[in-house]
């Protein structure tokens, strides 16, 4: 596998998150992901993965702790500073965040031409991950009209067309099969290699069951585990949970 | 150039997905633009033909007897004391025999035995043509006849009095017919963008979280109350110009139309009313888009 960079993309210290009226979806939850590296959050569902994702989209904020993206603590960031960090993320978001109305094409297109990217290149991006994903024929199809799983694969491709730097996936796989699992990791993994930091809450064992990542095991708000998954097809790989 | 480009192609598309309400929009832009357009016209062609009439009007006051160079300037002044007035005439006895022989014509024999000073002289006023000065005509008659020496004081029609006070009852109607097209436009077009705005808060969510700026997410928004109003306003002209035409037609061999000429707009007037129309839909769009987003 290809070593990431020793130092961190996203951080956070101490975080805790409540709910009214007395939910602790996170709690004392301490966590660093260096860049290029590929973490998976696991655990069973309301273990706080989603929160954590969400704090890190600052689609919420923290009660107390710090979290940090790129060395910025994005609590404090200006709008115009916090726009722009949000172009360089992907996210693919539990219940996808599409546009019904609108076609794949313009869905996909969405966060690309918000960073004023060529029509050439939005072109380009969008046939290759659409090929990638097995869509290009649904290309014009309002994604209104589309099932789950294709759903979940236009929000995974709107999340990596704008080749970010960070990549938070809530559930990326929960409604595929394990043919279509297996493409949108490849690309995931290609992402990485190219340089990306990607974080994926996930409790699809199929995905974090496969190649050598850390795995980060959530449950009741606490990091309750941690370790380097080894990847079943390098038997000299030393595991460690 | 992207930017613009992405922010016309929003717009379209947000005209495609909401085109009902946008509709209906254009329609209540247009019977406004057209109900302001319509008193508008009409008070402009009012004053066009009250200037033809002006041309007639004048006030006489007649004098017992010639006044001299001081008492002349005596007059000048208690007139210019009352209001601005175009010119002021001094008609001697000798000139308003001439005058009238003149007009006479072939039956100026009928003067044969009259003296020539059987005419008293006068002094002619001139008001100004404004519609201020215009109203005002009969206070003005009722001033010259205080003066010194006047006798009589005469004055064009009458009716060109009261046909001033309609035209001065027409500019209160545009006026509030103009605050109708301003009150319309900006509320209709900022409560359709509101709603608009409303039912598309999934998507400016996803907008803000993509990273877009607030220009972004807001110009379009702004472009489309701003066409709405170009649109809006070019509809209502256009109907205005078909029923200004209808009735012209209707009427046309009439002495009416043969005596006052009445016109269409002319092209500055016509970009006011699209400017202005287009302007306040901006505005009504800027403010609803300001206090939804809260960006």
């Amino acid at each position: 596998m290809q070593e990431y960079i020793n130092d961190a993309m996203v951080e956070l210290i101490k975080v805790h998150k409540f709910y009214p009226p007395d939910v602790k979806a996170l709690k004392d939850v301490s966590l660093t992901v260096n860049r290029g590296e590929l973490l998976f959050l696991t655990g069973l569902s309301g273990a706080g993965k989603t929160s954590l994702l969400r704090l890190l989209c600052r689609i919420e904020h923290p009660n107390r702790g710090l979290v940090e993206i790129d060395g910025m603590d994005i609590g404090k960031l200006s709008a115009k500073k916090m726009q722009l960090l949000r172009r360089r993320i992907g996210i693919v978001y539990q219940e996808f965040k599409l546009l019904p109305a609108q076609t794949v094409f313009r869905n996909i297109a969405l966060p690309m031409e918000i960073c004023g990217r060529q029509k050439s290149f939005i072109r380009r991006q969008i046939h290759e991950l659409l090929e990638r994903l097995g869509l290009e024929e649904k290309i014009k199809t309002r994604t209104g009209d589309l099932s789950q799983g294709e759903q979940q694969r236009v929000a995974i491709a709107r999340a990596l067309c704008n080749k970010p730097d960070l990549i938070l996936a809530d559930e990326p796989t929960g409604n595929l099969d394990t043919d279509n699992s297996q493409r949108v990791m490849d690309l995931f993994n290609e992402r990485r290699e190219q340089g990306a930091t990607i974080l994926i809450a996930t409790h699809d064992a199929r995905i974090y069951g496969l190649g050598r990542h850390r795995v980060v095991v959530l449950a009741d708000g606490h990091i309750i585990g941690a370790g380097i998954k080894r990847d079943p097809s390098q038997k000299n790989d030393e595991g460690r949970a | 150039m992207n930017f613009l480009l992405t922010v016309f192609s929003r717009t379209g598309r947000n005209f495609l997905l909401t085109w009902p309400s946008q509709l209906l929009n254009l329609l209540t832009i247009s019977l406004s633009v057209l109900i302001f357009s319509f008193f508008f016209l009409a008070y402009t062609n009012m004053i066009n033909a009250g200037k033809q009439l002006g041309d007639d009007l004048r006030l006489v006051a007649y004098l017992d007897e010639e006044p001299s160079p001081a008492l002349q300037e005596e007059y000048r002044r208690k007139i210019l004391k009352f209001d601005d007035v175009e010119k002021i005439v001094f008609v001697g006895r000798k000139q308003a025999y001439a005058r009238f022989k003149k007009e006479l014509g072939t039956d100026r024999d009928v003067l044969t035995d009259i003296p020539e000073n059987f005419l008293p002289p006068s002094v002619e006023v001139y008001p100004r043509r404004s519609l201020n000065s215009l109203t005002r005509i009969k206070r003005f008659s009722d001033y010259l006849m205080t003066l010194p020496g006047v006798l009589k004081v005469q004055y064009g029609r009458e009716w060109i009095e009261r046909f001033y006070s309609f035209v001065r009852l027409m500019r209160i109607v545009v006026i509030l017919s103009g605050a109708l097209l301003i009150l319309t436009s900006t509320f209709m077009v900022a409560r359709t963008i509101r709603l608009t705005l409303l039912s598309r808060q999934r998507e400016l969510e996803l907008l803000r979280l993509c990273g877009a700026s607030s220009a972004y997410i807001r110009m379009p928004y702004f472009l489309e109350g701003a066409l709405q109003g170009l649109v809006g306003a070019g509809l209502g002209l256009a109907a205005l110009s078909v029923l200004f035409n209808w009735i012209k037609l209707q009427f046309s061999g009439s002495s009416l139309f043969a005596f006052f000429p009445f016109t269409f707009f002319p092209l500055p007037v016509i970009a006011v009313i699209l400017a202005l129309s287009t302007l306040f839909c901006a505005g009504g769009s800027f403010s609803s888009t300001r206090k939804i987003l809260q960006v």
